[in-house]
């Protein structure tokens, strides 16, 4: 059966009316998921969809059933599609899959060109990290999200998210890296304060993720796939990240500059941000990333070398954090 | 470190001669040759700097070993003799791994020794392999 009459047949099924596709295509992005457009056409009218399957290898082993969850604890929160339905067996599809309303008319740029949001920048930038802000107030308490997500104790956020990403690096590395390993010592004889509150964290909130109009606004925030709970610095040190700078140095994310950025998420969140905590998560994210881009390299051995996605995650953006890791390494005043 | 500069040329070729379902045919496929050309532009800087950069650094951490030899103990001066056994990549990058390893380890004796001014030393050697190993990305306009 072809991926077409299956989501057909899958459809039909839940909607209880005949279902036709069309126009399914797959889109770029996101390494670990493949992911799908395509028009549902029932009770004489179309419906603009997104599928998301689990690959055969993937960037990360994320879990499909957190990522759902939070598209609904968010939505009307944070600009995301609504979630629609989750299928976590393999006989619809192959893999395991989940679908979610499609949001038509933006772009989304690759981290890695210049310049992307022209005279835009500014606006989406304020808004960018205004939205960050908000998903880290959103209050979570029997939400969806809950169901499935554990929740660490406010001075344990660190050491949750620590452990697990050396545990990546620990399990997935297939040569020495000295960089990132002075760096998950260092972070574990540096610990920072606890987290201010338990929030959701998106997990890679950056530039790249989200879809905006062209005209400003953002019309979307992509890719849930590692959100989790934790402390919500994460994902600003992630967001403010040089890889994702966009080769300018003045901005983060190539829109706003950092002070601004900080000042926007104090505002929208109620929280402040502790410069020593701050500097202990980017650094963390540094490490973060290694680890990611760890990962994709062992899965792009061991997926037959097929996927350039996972090749180049694995290769020039593992260089490029070496190279953040060492900077930030030679700006510590001590072990 | 990994992909070497073989996988990511071998892959390319794959990416591009395994026929692609046909949903995975259009705007994917556009994508994925883009990303496959970007491979293609990096592997060539590979290429031209990758062996001289390998050379570079086990001679940077054989040095750093040997300095530390007399206060760290001999065992330093065996990894630090590790040497390839010819100039090509994967000869190259077995060495880099014994002494890698070598420099993790005389690490983590500096800094639970509190050894700052060699722990600074390491750390700036960090920088220049990191530097060595770059690769650069033209300024690619968005759209």
């Amino acid at each position: 059966m072809s991926l077409q009459q299956g989501l057909e047949t899958y459809l039909t099924e839940l909607w209880g009316a005949p279902t036709t596709v069309a126009n399914l295509a797959r889109i770029p992005g996101g390494a670990s998921r493949e992911t799908y457009r395509f028009d549902a056409l029932v009770d004489g009218r179309s419906r603009g969809l997104i599928l998301r399957r689990d690959p055969p290898g993937g960037l990360l082993e994320t879990d499909r059933r957190l990522e759902f969850l939070a598209f609904k604890t968010v939505h009307g929160h944070v600009p995301v599609p609504e979630a629609i339905a989750l299928e976590e067996g393999d006989s619809a599809l192959e893999r395991p899959f989940f679908l979610m309303e499609r949001v038509d008319g933006g772009v989304v740029p690759s981290p890695f060109v210049v310049l992307p949001y022209g005279d835009h920048a500014q606006a989406l930038g304020e808004q960018f990290f205004a939205t960050l802000g908000r998903l880290a107030a959103l209050n979570h308490e029997g939400t969806p999200f809950r169901e499935a997500a554990p929740e660490p104790a406010l001075d344990d956020c660190w050491r949750v998210a620590l452990d697990h990403w050396s545990d990546v690096i620990e399990a997935d590395e297939l040569h020495p890296q000295p960089i990132v390993r002075a760096a998950i010592r260092h972070l574990r004889r540096n610990p920072p304060p606890p987290a201010q509150r338990i929030s959701i964290v998106h997990g890679d909130y950056r530039t790249g993720n989200f879809m905006h109009d062209g005209q400003g606004a953002i019309l979307a925030i992509l890719d849930w796939e590692m959100a989790h709970l934790g402390d919500p610095l994460e994902d600003l040190g992630w967001a403010c990240d040089p890889l994702w700078n966009h080769f300018d140095d003045t901005r983060v994310g190539g829109m706003i500059a950092p002070d601004q950025a900080l000042a926007t998420w104090e505002a929208a969140s109620g929280l402040t941000v502790d410069p020593a905590a701050l500097a202990w998560w980017s650094l963390f994210n540094a490490v973060k990333g290694q680890a990611i881009w760890t990962s994709a390299a062992k899965a792009y051995r061991d997926g037959g070398f097929t996927d350039p996605v996972l090749a180049i995650s694995g290769w020039y953006t593992a260089r490029r954090h070496d190279l953040i890791l060492a900077d930030r390494l030679a700006a510590l005043e001590a072990f | 470190m990994t992909p070497a500069l073989s996988d990511i040329l071998r892959g390319n070729f794959l990416s591009l001669a395994i026929p692609a379902p046909v949903e995975s045919q259009g705007d994917f496929m556009t994508g994925k040759v883009a990303v496959i050309a970007l491979l293609s532009l990096l592997a060539a800087q590979e290429a031209e700097r990758g062996s001289q950069s390998r050379v570079w650094e086990n001679a940077a951490i054989a040095a750093l070993l040997r300095d530390a030899a007399a206060t760290y103990g001999p065992d330093l001066l065996a990894v630090a003799d590790t040497a390839a056994e010819d100039l090509s990549i994967p000869a190259l990058d077995a060495a880099n791994a014994t002494l890698r390893r070598g420099l993790i380890a005389l690490h983590e004796a500096v800094e639970a020794a509190g050894d700052l001014p060699r722990h600074r030393s390491i750390i700036a050697l960090y920088g220049q392999m990191a530097q060595a190993r770059r690769l650069d990305l033209p300024p690619l306009p968005a759209g």
